[in-house]
């Protein structure tokens, strides 16, 4: 991967003007309760209409990474997380806010996610490419199989029954079987309706269940939570001691967060958990943790940072997403005309050195601005929700409509908004459902060739070790709960 | 209460069917099958806890709840049904409008015509001027 020339089209002021807007709207979209990453990656794929691959490439993944960091500023300030991944900031980074110190840890937390950014970027460079040598070995039957296993792991780390989430994950699947069967032209479940002949679209799914099920969601609550005041931002700037205390946790979460990351099924939210609960057994005064210790605060941002960059790899590399918002970027990167995939780094050499070489731009840049502009960012959190939700389904409608020119998508978005709202009230995880919109059709395929290839055979699931090894891995997690739950009856038994 | 995704599960299965030849119809109905026995499991495990669950109806009917989530969905679906006979403009005004006099309340009206004129305008600036992209 020739990195010096990738920053020559990365330095392209063109290039550089998107991953400043795309890391700015990231940020206030992650900061924005009820549009988290998913939805607004989703929102912002019309803005890369029209534009080059490479340049919406590189405005894609700012628009990610930047709503990784936009979700921790309110974990900080308000105690509300913009998205999972910044759950784990709330427990030390609100508690460190409420003491006056709200300044360092969104000082520290701006530092520790371009420490984690860069590590991570640093082990892109060096892993994609073997990872995509290896894909390249990959036949139907085991790219069928990774699927499978990519989205029940997310299944099995999902809260909530893994029951609901296989059903999730089969409400998804259906859905991508919608449309006319590209080997055999045969219509399926269109219902005569013209619009469905290509299959729904993703993206309106996306914004449908995240964007407007969210609203919906918070409708409920409305009245009951109530305007949270912002803590007191001080200097945002951290002192000699500060930064000794959290230098450590910072490269253990970076490094942590980017090996969580590239695993299928990772992702930032595991990943920055993983880091807190270590950091806490690390720790000389555990005591502390909770009550507002740097260093809590510190590793997962790092964490989160680091995994939300190692998710692209595999990605980028296999063309299996490991979280929901990959799943969004996937189909983003598709609709752009790029296959994520081994291929692409035959093919498209060069646009991956300039995406590279951007992140390292776009991260630095991401911390200048939430360091100089943070207060003036907080702002957006003042906004009374009774402006932000009405605001947000209209932005989600426009969004939608750019997409196909088309007003039956504004019928799913509403169909799948209250399918969202259920969903969510009812506790199905909803991001086993929202992989399979993306990667079913490809399973299908996948699974159609490898069964027809055998003469409708189910032995040619067994053919090669790396199909054996991931059989026996998506047993495994199918077991998971049954085993934890085994596990857990014997400590009470031996307890008692 | 679950006897939704049962019905789902089990209209699924019929529809998987009806495939024509024989290759596309596979993969859907193994997919219908899991559906539909994960929902009777799913069914059974609820089945035997449905007690606990009887706080859902209470959090939809709790306050404002009702009169939003209903007010919200007509307000859309009379937003897309006018969309392109009205055009852009007119229509997000109007919607934006009515969802702020719904979730915003009746008296902030000054700020919610505010929002829903100039946010509109902006979002036409966006979209037609700066993204070349063509609304009705």
């Amino acid at each position: 991967m020739d990195l010096l020339q990738g920053f020559h089209a990365a330095l392209l002021p063109m290039n550089i003007f998107y991953v400043i807007m795309g890391g700015f709207l990231g940020t206030v979209v992650g900061m924005l309760p009820g549009l988290g990453p998913s939805a607004g990656v989703a929102v912002l794929i019309p803005l890369t209409f029209g534009m080059n691959p490479a340049s919406a490439l590189i405005l894609m993944s700012s628009v990610y990474y930047g709503a990784m960091y936009g979700g921790s500023r309110s974990s900080i300030l308000l105690n509300t997380p913009g998205d999972a991944a910044a759950i784990a900031s709330c427990f030390d980074g609100y508690p460190l806010a409420k003491k006056g110190m709200g300044g360092q840890a969104l000082a520290i937390s701006a530092i520790a996610s371009l420490i984690g950014g860069m590590i991570a970027t640093v082990g892109f460079i060096f892993f994609i490419r073997p990872l995509a040598n290896f894909a390249l070995d990959f036949g139907s039957a085991e790219y069928f199989l990774l699927y499978l296993f990519a989205i029940l792991t997310i299944t099995a780390l999902a809260k909530g029954s893994m029951v609901r989430g296989i059903i999730s994950m089969t409400i998804g699947l259906f859905i991508s079987t919608i449309g006319i069967d590209i080997q055999t032209s045969v219509y399926r479940f269109t219902f005569g309706i013209p619009n469905f002949y290509n299959g729904l679209d993703f993206v309106v799914i996306v914004i449908g269940i995240y964007a407007i099920g969210e609203v919906l969601y918070n409708f409920l609550t409305i009245d009951v939570t109530k305007a949270v005041k912002g803590a007191e931002v001080g200097r945002v700037w951290i002192n000699k001691d500060e930064w000794r205390r959290s230098r450590a946790p910072i490269f253990r979460g970076g490094l942590l967060g980017f090996i969580v990351g590239v695993l299928p099924a990772g992702g930032a939210t595991i990943a920055s958990m993983m880091s807190y609960s270590m950091e806490k057994q690390l720790s000389k005064h555990p005591e502390e943790f909770g009550k507002g210790a740097i260093e809590g605060l510190a590793a997962p941002e790092a964490a989160n940072n680091a995994a939300s960059v190692g998710g692209l790899i595999p990605l980028l590399a296999m063309g299996i997403p490991g979280t929901a918002t990959t799943a969004v970027m996937m189909g983003a990167f598709v609709m752009i005309g790029l296959k994520p995939g081994p291929l692409l780094f035959q093919q498209n050499q060069g646009m991956v050195a300039t995406l590279v070489d951007s992140m390292f731009i776009g991260n630095a840049f991401l911390v200048i601005l939430n360091l100089v502009l943070v207060k003036l960012l907080v702002k957006v959190l003042d906004i009374p929700s009774g402006i932000l939700y009405p605001i947000i389904l209209a932005l989600s409608f426009v969004g939608a409509y750019t997409l196909n020119f088309s007003t039956v998508d504004f019928y799913l978005l509403v169909l799948f908004g209250v399918v969202g709202l259920f969903m969510k009230l009812l506790q199905y995880p909803i991001a086993p459902m929202i992989l399979p919109l993306v990667v079913g059709k490809d399973m299908e395929q996948n699974f159609r060739r490898t069964v027809s290839g055998d003469h409708g055979n189910i032995g040619a699931f067994f053919d090669s070790p790396i199909s054996i090894a991931l059989v026996v891995m998506i047993v495994a997690t199918l077991l998971s709960p049954l085993i934890t739950g085994w596990i857990g009856k014997r400590r009470k038994v031996t307890k008692s | 209460m679950l006897g939704l995704c049962i019905v789902v599960g089990s209209l699924l299965l019929p529809k998987a069917l009806f495939g024509d030849p024989d290759g596309p119809k596979y993969f859907p109905l193994l997919v219908g099958a899991v559906m539909a026995v994960m929902s009777l499991v799913d069914f059974g495990m609820e089945w035997k806890k449905r007690r606990e669950n009887q706080g859902l109806s209470a959090r939809l009917k709790a306050g404002r709840a009702p009169r939003l989530l209903i007010g919200s969905i007509l307000i859309s679906l009379v937003y897309s049904f006018i969309f392109e006979k009205a055009g852009f403009l007119v229509s997000t005004i109007l919607f934006l409008g009515a969802e702020l006099f719904l979730v915003n309340g009746r008296r902030k009206w000054l700020a919610n015509i505010l929002v829903a004129v100039l946010f509109t305008l902006a979002l036409w600036y966006a979209f037609a001027r700066l993204l070349g992209i063509n609304l009705p």
